[in-house]
């Protein structure tokens, strides 16, 4: 009972943080159309923009959320800005290209400054431990990540629901000619809406690093990763992306358990193709016909 | 004029034979592996310095392999037909010494290998190729021999990363359990770079192993540790297997690497003749603590540059006096003996440490230990 306790709230806790990179790409996707293949290599910059500010200023990793989360809005801005907003009425191979390419390019800038070698946060709660009873312990620092996600994507929901931006931002995710033709400047609602997306890696990047290691190449994983939780909430939602990481995260950390964990991987895309076969829209997704 | 001239050209004539023996090195000093090769080349030019203080002047050759087979076979080949060198010291990496092996046993050129773990080089039969450091097999086995000389484990659990080196390190240290009546409880292994190992460790806590025997690279290994913190995971000892445990960065992590037990070829507080000294030396000349391979390299040239004088140079009579010689120094009593399906393999002594106040001690064997094991592995704080 306590492995299984176990398992499932550390599958919580790191379905949290997936859930947030899930919630990025799915954002840009629902409003522009644009699959960013460079999602991860964001995130990774995002990452070595806390180790910056934590070698070099001592800012501490929760805290500097606080500075690379609009750092990394101006980041994604100026991206879509200069780049993918030129992609957008083109063909889908032409926009996947242009969004690996600047992963590309991100990644082997990082690697040309940091070089490749595995870089590790310590801080003084890096292994630090709550205790919840039944044999249970629970890692500090993965509690508080998933704190910050919870209350980043309850201001992300508000931002959506309630603000004239939000709701300009969502109607644009609806329908872009239609939007225009209401007045929305839909060229600005791109700009935020990739601003925003990499604002939330960043942040995931950020929120992971003092329990994760850090080296260029680490984007991959997570990209692969987000387009899963994505693809598997439904492209577009924001709740299916939540729900898709969570998801993603628990059955990671069961089958770890109950199969094994060379194996978690398999299961993991197993589920995956099981909901494409039988709700091709994703868990939240509207078909679109 | 004239005179001068003929001279000068019977001294070029004669100078082959006035001039100091060569010996190759083969190494990789550039590409991924570069940093350990920086190891070796720098083992090989202390070495160098105390061969001419001894009087024995030797011309070395250097070869860069950038750590590929192919780069290695051609430098190879080069040393031995046109350089015409008496003997070969390297390369580094298994695969490019599994390849330069095959040549040297084709040209007759002795070979002698540092540091290359892959057992199959000295397992072909090579009459040229000698080894200096104990083949991968014996990082298993000294591992678990040192977990049964200080207690009586019962039980194992084998956390390793899915690659070639993670399954073949297990593969040998399960065989080698077996045979030691230690049961097998758990056996995990993991893709790289996975972000939670916690469910993982959960379920091998559950199983309450004597012993955790893990094998992963340097970034997983401090992961590793610091998730079996988390979730309480408390065996007798953590047996560290690979390259992750033996660092200076994973000794750095104190709250997690604190007297986990790990095995290498050599340690600069062993008590072999010349190994403090060496130690001190290399870091005084080159601002960094040596890793085995800087020892095990320049043992290796000492010993082929002293063999090619006293062969007077002859490929044949070098190669007959590495197999009959016995020597000791830096790297203890070093004999290239055929054994267990080996040929001129060095039956190395493996030194087990223990990360004792952030600094890695040899606790095993007793004989050249510096400190006293701790043992059981104390309660995680």
């Amino acid at each position: 009972m306590a492995v299984f306790l176990q398992s499932l709230i550390s599958g919580v806790l790191i379905g949290g943080v997936y859930a947030l990179i899930g919630i990025g790409l799915t954002l840009i996707f629902g409003v522009m159309r644009v699959v960013n293949f460079g999602h991860g290599d964001i995130m990774m910059v995002g990452m070595y923009l806390t180790y910056l500010l934590f070698t070099l200023m001592g800012v501490d990793p929760f805290v500097s959320v606080l500075i690379s989360f609009p750092l990394m809005f101006l980041f994604g801005g100026f991206l879509q800005k200069v780049f993918i907003n030129r992609v957008l009425n083109a063909v889908a191979q032409n926009q996947i290209l242009l969004t690996i390419g600047l992963g590309l390019i991100m990644s082997n800038t990082v690697m040309l400054i940091f070089t490749s070698d595995y870089k590790i946060l310590t801080t003084s709660y890096s292994s630090s431990t709550i205790q919840a009873g039944g044999g249970v312990s629970i890692s500090t620092p993965l509690l508080i990540s998933f704190l910050i996600t919870a209350a980043i994507t309850a201001a992300l929901g508000w931002f959506l629901m309630k603000t004239d931006t939000g709701q300009a931002i969502r109607a644009t995710a609806q329908d872009r000619d239609a939007a225009q033709l209401m007045g929305i400047n839909v060229s600005r609602m791109s700009v935020i809406a990739f601003g925003l997306g990499a604002a939330l890696a960043g942040t995931a990047g950020a929120l992971i690093s003092p329990t994760y290691y850090i080296f260029p190449q680490v984007g991959g994983t997570f990209t692969l990763k987000a387009f899963v939780i994505t693809v598997l909430g439904g492209m577009g939602s924001v709740v299916g992306a939540t729900l898709g990481g969570i998801l993603i995260g628990v059955t990671e950390s069961m089958s770890a358990v109950y199969i094994s964990s060379g194996w978690k991987d398999v299961v993991v895309f197993v589920l995956f193709l099981l909901v494409l076969l039988f709700k091709p829209s994703g868990l939240m997704g509207k078909s679109r016909t | 004029m004239r005179k001068h001239l003929l001279a000068l050209g019977a001294a070029i004539a004669l100078s082959p034979c006035l001039m100091a023996q060569k010996i190759g090195v083969i190494n990789s000093m550039s590409g991924p592996e570069a940093p350990i090769g920086e190891n070796i080349t720098n083992g090989i030019k202390l070495a160098d310095e105390d061969l001419k203080k001894k009087g024995i002047n030797i011309q070395l050759v250097w070869e860069d392999d950038t750590g590929k087979p192919q780069i290695s076979m051609s430098a190879m080949e080069k040393l031995a037909t046109r350089d015409n060198v008496v003997g070969v010291v390297g390369p580094y990496t298994s695969a490019c010494s599994n390849a330069v092996a095959k040549l040297a046993e084709k040209y007759r050129v002795p070979l002698l290998i540092p540091a290359a773990a892959k057992e199959e080089i000295t397992r072909q039969g090579l009459k040229h190729v000698f080894r200096m450091n104990a083949p991968a097999d014996k990082y298993a086995s000294s591992l678990i021999d040192a977990a049964l000389a200080l207690g009586k484990p019962k039980s194992i659990a084998f956390i390793y990363e899915n690659t070639d080196f993670g399954t073949s390190t297990t593969k040998t240290a399960k065989d080698y359990v077996a045979t030691k009546g230690i049961q097998v409880v758990a056996d995990e292994s993991y893709p790289k770079g996975a972000a939670d190992y916690r469910s993982t460790l959960a379920k091998v806590k559950s199983k309450n192993p004597d012993l955790v025997f893990m094998v992963s690279y340097v970034a997983d290994a401090i992961l590793l540790m610091r998730q079996s913190k988390e979730v309480g995971l408390q065996p007798q000892a953590f047996l560290g297997a690979g390259a992750g445990f033996t660092t200076a960065e994973f000794a750095k992590e104190k709250a997690i690497s604190e007297n986990v037990i790990s095995c290498t070829q050599w340690t600069s507080d062993v008590n072999w003749p010349g190994a403090k000294e060496f130690g001190a030396r290399y870091k005084a000349k080159f601002g960094k603590e040596p890793t085995y391979h800087a020892a095990c390299a320049y043992a290796s040239m000492m010993i082929m540059a002293e063999t090619a004088r006293n062969s007077g140079g002859d490929r044949v009579k070098t190669r007959n006096a590495l197999k009959a010689g016995k020597w000791n120094g830096v790297m203890g009593e070093v004999q290239f003996s055929d054994y267990e399906g080996f040929t001129n393999q060095n039956n190395h002594q493996m030194l087990v440490q223990q990360i004792i106040k952030g600094d890695y001690e040899t606790v095993l064997p007793a004989k050249f230990a510096t400190k006293k094991a701790i043992f059981p592995f104390p309660k995680w704080k």
